[in-house]
């Protein structure tokens, strides 16, 4: 067993040496080959290999054909493919070669199992060209004597083999070399060509699977030709204004063939090319002039050529050469137009003559000067006035009147016809009717309804409105028989001015104008809405329009949204002519925000918020309140001064009790013991510790105040002047308090009033003195009948009383003093009084209340004005706030103590060493 | 007589246009080769060259006098000849020059073709002419023996001659085509024409 596996073994190992790579060397002997070797076949058709084995390997290898297995790659062919034909022989079939793939293999198995490589082959699988098709060739042109003919064609579906084209051409006697493409398949250049025989041309394409050739093309190359452009291409202008001759080199020579041309040309800036026919330059020719073009314009020409009898191909375009024409005489007047300034004088214009450059294909040169001419038609004597002018406009200062104004432009070769304007006295003939506009893209179209008179041609005007700078006018004349144009160069979102004049031949129409707009848009800014005035209900808007550069477009409302903090949103809608608008119910007291926005066609932009407040009370209001507060006020205070009058005395008594004058009391003068001593300076001379256990009231009135003359008032008059403080409160009750110096009171109305006073009578009335805590009063004082004068003024007091008494004197003169009291003496003084009081109330018994009616006080009460009074009391304050020494001294010398009076008190008569009682 | 619309008139009308055109282009070729050959050989222009030996003449007394058949007979002859010349010039050139100068070798090769195509011009007018073409072989054993070997000098003096003579042949080939152009009714009749070449 084991010697057979090894020989097997080795006979394997035999094999595999046989069929190494190398087999077919020679060197080493193959068990077997396939048929056909390395075969190419036509994709789709059907294949059929052998394999073969060596009959040496049959005996040494036991190796038969129903062994030999078949594989494609390493894929093996099902065994239904194989056909045994005999004992060394195995071929296997494909009906279709698309299945094959490289290498086919043919292999053993040896006992069945190990299997071994006999031989194998490539396969190559792909298509036989096709025809190739469409076969064309040109000619280029490369030099002056090159010549190239490249041709081209189709090579048809791929072959997935290696397929060789050839380009072959031929004449009938001569067989040229092939052209063979490099790197492409469909294309070939043939660099020999030669004309005027004719050469069949073809294509051939070869693989392994065959040959096709494409159809003949018999052409003559001269007939495929593709010339050069003409070269040397040169334009010169001849002395026609209109004409410039071209002239150009042929590449070829007429030996070689004849050419025709095309030429072409177009304005230098336009991109618009003109032909010359071809009709014309079908000859072969050098040079050609080209007719019919515009004086003074430069013109771009280029040309091309082929063969004459159009068989072949166009050149390409030659090269631009430009030449401009020469100039000639302009062909039209400038259109002329006038803007009239009467602003100085209605009677004397500024005439502003304005035209326009004629364009260059009119112009046709360069402008050298315009003539204007101005005719007077109102006046046949004024002689006609020409000016030379090198701008395009002339301003001129005429008189009111019908003129003529006629313009030429000159240049080097002539002048143009002139341009005529009439420049009437009025515009008094029709207008223009419905002047429209209507945007048309870039273009502002405007269109008018024609008047019903012959019109010879229209003005336009037009000028972008401005809120900063002036109108500066556009203007543009049309036909008259025309009824509309179009207007360039508007800027979108512009309002522009547009004015239509129709010019007659006998005078000229009033403008019509209108006012539009390319494009619209929303306005730049909404409108600054601010309150004219603020009412309860109602507030009254304010606003300035919008400048025309932030209208961008005609504004067609105003719309006012106002409302409050928490409020809906209320809209109103305002006419745009308006600057002003009145909110109406409003909420009193409430705060509003108002913002305003303006539209156009096109939108619309809102202003900023503006807030205000309605007022809490409408109009009148608050008068209808103050006014009957301030009136029911006035009336009560009315009825309280009457009532206070009316109770006058009842007040009075209530409020300034009547205190006696100490001073004029007759009790020191009849109290010997008494020294004289005035100084009261310490407060228990004024309050000792005896009191008043009786008051006896001394009355004295003077009989008649008429008996005072003004003579007797001089005095007063003076005194008022000099010692106006003193007079001032020498009678009130108060005012003795104040009074700076009883003495001198006293003193001053004795040197005054000494001779009338003599004739007082005084009434002296019993002063019972009780002790004082159980002390013995020191004197009694009783009524005397005594007629002798005790002081100055008691015996004036005595001559005007007369002794009687009278209450309703007292009383009369108690208004009088409290009226003054009331009204100029002060309130300190009072409050003074009052201290007074509490100080000593528990020990004051009674006061001797003194009535003094006479000369002495009387000034006091009638003979001061008021604003004396003003003044002293005045004078009065200073003295009660900054003297405060003389209040006490005043109130003091009258609330003296009793037992200290005979010490202490002593009149100032007495003092004063006058009459002393016994 | 062959009607003007005839197939083998209008192939003749535009064998007979072609060859005119060919033999202009071939004559402003040759004139042009001629300067470069001149210029190219060191050789003075105004040079008197002797006839080459075996290569017909131009120039023809009573040329109006001649037939179309006799008038393309000599233009063959002549062509076949300068065909035969111009082949040989161009291996002398490709001896002496090698590939220096390309340029005069390419158009003297050329020439050739042009010569070669006007003799087939020729041949197919023959044909149409229902005559016999004579053979080439025929007549290269008949014709002038293979020429001496000459010295460098003779070489480009020969050359010189042989371009002269094929411009003169070239107008005159031209002239003979439009002979035979024009509208005969018998194109063996010789025109009347006083021009000569």
């Amino acid at each position: 067993m084991f010697s057979r596996w090894n020989w097997v073994a080795c006979g394997f190992c035999l094999v595999l040496n046989i069929c190494s790579p190398d087999a077919s060397s020679g060197l080493v002997q193959s068990c077997g080959h396939i048929i056909p070797e390395s075969p190419v076949l036509a994709l789709g058709s059907n294949f059929t290999a052998l394999c073969i084995l060596n009959e040496s390997c049959l005996d040494f290898g036991n190796i038969y054909a129903s062994q030999i297995i078949w594989k494609i790659k390493n894929r093996l062919v099902p065994k239904e493919q194989y056909r045994e034909i005999n004992r060394t022989v195995s071929s296997v079939t494909f009906n279709d070669t698309s299945s094959l793939a490289t290498p086919l293999t043919c292999n053993i198995l040896a006992d069945g199992q190990i299997e071994q490589n006999i031989y194998g082959i490539t396969v190559t699988v792909g298509l036989a060209p096709e025809k190739p098709k469409n076969l064309s060739c040109i000619v280029h042109q490369v030099s002056r004597f090159t010549y190239v003919m490249t041709c081209t064609w189709n090579p048809g579906r791929h072959t997935f083999l290696d397929t060789q084209f050839r380009l072959r051409y031929s004449w009938p006697e001569e067989i040229f070399p092939d052209c063979i493409p490099k790197d492409v398949n469909n294309s070939c250049t043939i660099t020999d060509i030669q004309f005027f025989v004719n050469t069949e041309i073809w294509v051939e394409a070869t693989n392994a699977l065959g040959k096709a050739e494409s159809d003949p093309l018999v052409v003559d190359p001269i007939d495929i030709v593709k010339p050069l452009s003409p070269q040397n291409v040169s334009v010169s202008s001849g002395i026609l204004p209109t004409v410039l001759k071209l002239s150009w080199e042929n590449w070829i020579s007429d030996a070689v063939m004849t050419l025709k041309f095309n030429i072409r040309y177009r304005i230098v800036g336009d991109t618009n090319w003109m032909e010359v026919p071809s009709e014309d330059t079908a000859s072969p020719r050098t040079s050609f002039s080209v007719q019919g073009l515009r004086p003074y314009t430069e013109y771009a020409f280029s040309i091309r050529c082929m063969k004459e009898d159009g068989e072949g191909y166009w050149s390409d375009w030659s090269e631009e050469k430009t030449g401009i024409t020469p100039e000639d005489q302009p062909s039209k007047g400038p259109p002329i137009w006038r803007i009239i300034d009467t602003s100085h004088s209605p009677a004397f214009w500024t005439v502003h003559l304005i035209w326009k450059a004629l364009k260059p294909f009119e112009a046709n040169g360069v402008i050298l000067q315009y003539e204007v001419t101005v005719r007077d038609k109102s006046s046949l004597s004024c002689p006609v006035k020409k000016y030379n002018v090198t701008s395009t406009n002339h301003t001129l200062q005429l008189p009111e009147g019908t003129y003529e104004v006629t313009l030429i432009a000159r240049n080097s070769v002539g002048a143009s016809p002139p341009s005529v304007l009439l420049i009437p006295a009025s515009n008094s003939k029709a207008p223009v009717k419905n002047l429209r506009t209507l945007p048309k893209h870039d273009k502002l179209w405007v269109g008018w309804t024609a008047p019903n008179s012959y019109v010879l041609k229209y003005v336009i005007e037009w000028c972008l409105v401005s809120s900063s700078s002036d109108c500066i006018i556009e203007w543009q004349i049309a036909l008259g028989d025309v009824q509309g144009i179009d207007l360039k160069g508007i800027k979108p979102f512009k309002c522009y001015l547009i004015t239509v004049y129709p010019l007659y031949a006998d005078g000229q129409g009033s403008g019509q104008s209108v006012k539009a707009y390319l494009k619209q848009d929303r306005p730049s800014k909404g409108p600054t809405v601010q309150t004219k005035k603020v009412g309860k209900a109602e507030a009254v808007l304010t606003w300035n329009h919008l400048t025309v550069e932030e209208q961008n477009g005609f504004i067609r409302n105003y719309t006012i949204l106002y409302k409050t903090i928490d409020g809906n949103e209320t809209v109103v809608t305002v006419d745009p002519s308006k600057t002003e608008y009145t909110l109406s119910s409003l909420t009193s007291d409430t705060l509003y925000t108002v913002r305003m926005m303006a539209s156009t066609d096109n939108g619309s932009r809102t202003g900023p918020d503006f807030t205000f407040t309605t007022q809490k009370f409408g109009k009148g209001e608050i008068e209808a309140i103050v006014v009957p507060v301030c009136l029911a006020f006035l009336l009560i205070v009315l009825l309280g001064v009457l009532f206070c009058f009316n109770k006058r005395d009842l007040i009075k008594k209530h409020i300034w009790p009547i205190v006696p004058d100490p001073s004029k009391s007759n009790i020191a003068q009849w109290s010997p013991q008494v020294p004289a001593k005035h100084n009261f300076n310490s407060k228990d001379q004024m309050y000792p510790e005896g009191s008043f256990t009786d008051v006896s009231v001394v009355e004295i009135e003077a009989d008649d105040k008429k008996s005072f003359s003004e003579q007797d008032l001089k005095p007063f008059d003076l005194l008022k002047k000099e010692k106006s403080t003193s007079e001032g409160h020498s009678s009130g009750i108060g005012g003795s308090s104040c009074m700076s110096s009883p003495r001198q009171s006293v003193s001053d109305s004795d040197e005054g009033e000494t001779t009338q006073n003599t004739s007082s009578t005084v009434q002296y009335s019993t002063v019972v003195l009780n002790g004082y805590r159980d002390q013995t009063p020191l004197q009694v004082f009783s009524r005397s009948e005594s007629t002798q004068p005790l002081l100055d003024s008691e015996e004036r007091s005595e001559d005007h009383s007369g002794g009687a008494d009278s209450t309703a004197q007292r009383q009369q003169y108690f208004r009088q003093n409290g009226g003054q009291d009331e009204t100029n003496t002060d309130r300190l003084c009072f409050e003074g009084t009052k201290q007074i009081t509490h100080a000593d109330e528990g020990d004051l018994v009674g006061f001797v209340q003194l009535q003094i009616s006479g000369q002495s006080s009387q000034p006091l009460g009638f003979g001061m004005e008021k604003n004396t009074q003003e003044a002293a009391l005045s004078s009065v304050l200073q003295t009660c706030t900054e003297g405060q020494t003389v209040r006490p001294e005043t109130v003091e010398e009258n609330l003296l103590p009793v037992d200290e009076m005979p010490k202490s008190y002593l009149p100032q008569t007495v003092r004063q060493g006058g009459y002393m009682p016994q | 007589m062959a009607a003007a619309d005839s197939p083998s008139a209008a192939l003749r009308r535009d064998l007979c246009s072609r060859g005119i055109r060919l033999a202009g282009k071939m004559r402003a070729d040759v004139v042009d080769l001629l300067d470069a050959y001149v210029e190219q050989q060191g050789l003075d222009a105004s040079a008197s060259v002797a006839a080459v030996e075996g290569l017909p003449l131009a120039a023809v007394e009573r040329w109006d006098e001649q037939t179309g058949t006799q008038r393309l007979l000599e233009n063959l002859a002549a062509y076949r000849a300068f065909r035969a010349l111009l082949a040989q010039m161009l291996e002398e050139q490709r001896e002496q020059l090698g590939e220096a100068d390309a340029g005069l070798g390419r158009a003297l090769a050329a020439v050739l073709l042009q010569v070669s195509a006007f003799a087939y011009h020729l041949e197919e007018l023959l044909r149409l002419e229902s005559r016999g073409i004579p053979g080439e072989e025929e007549e290269e054993e008949d014709g002038p023996p293979p020429p001496p070997r000459l010295s460098l000098f003779e070489q480009k003096l020969r050359g010189l001659g042989v371009l002269r003579e094929l411009a003169q042949w070239a107008v005159r080939s031209v002239r003979d085509l439009r002979q035979l152009a024009k509208p005969s009714p018998a194109t063996g009749v010789a025109p009347g024409l006083a021009e000569s070449p």
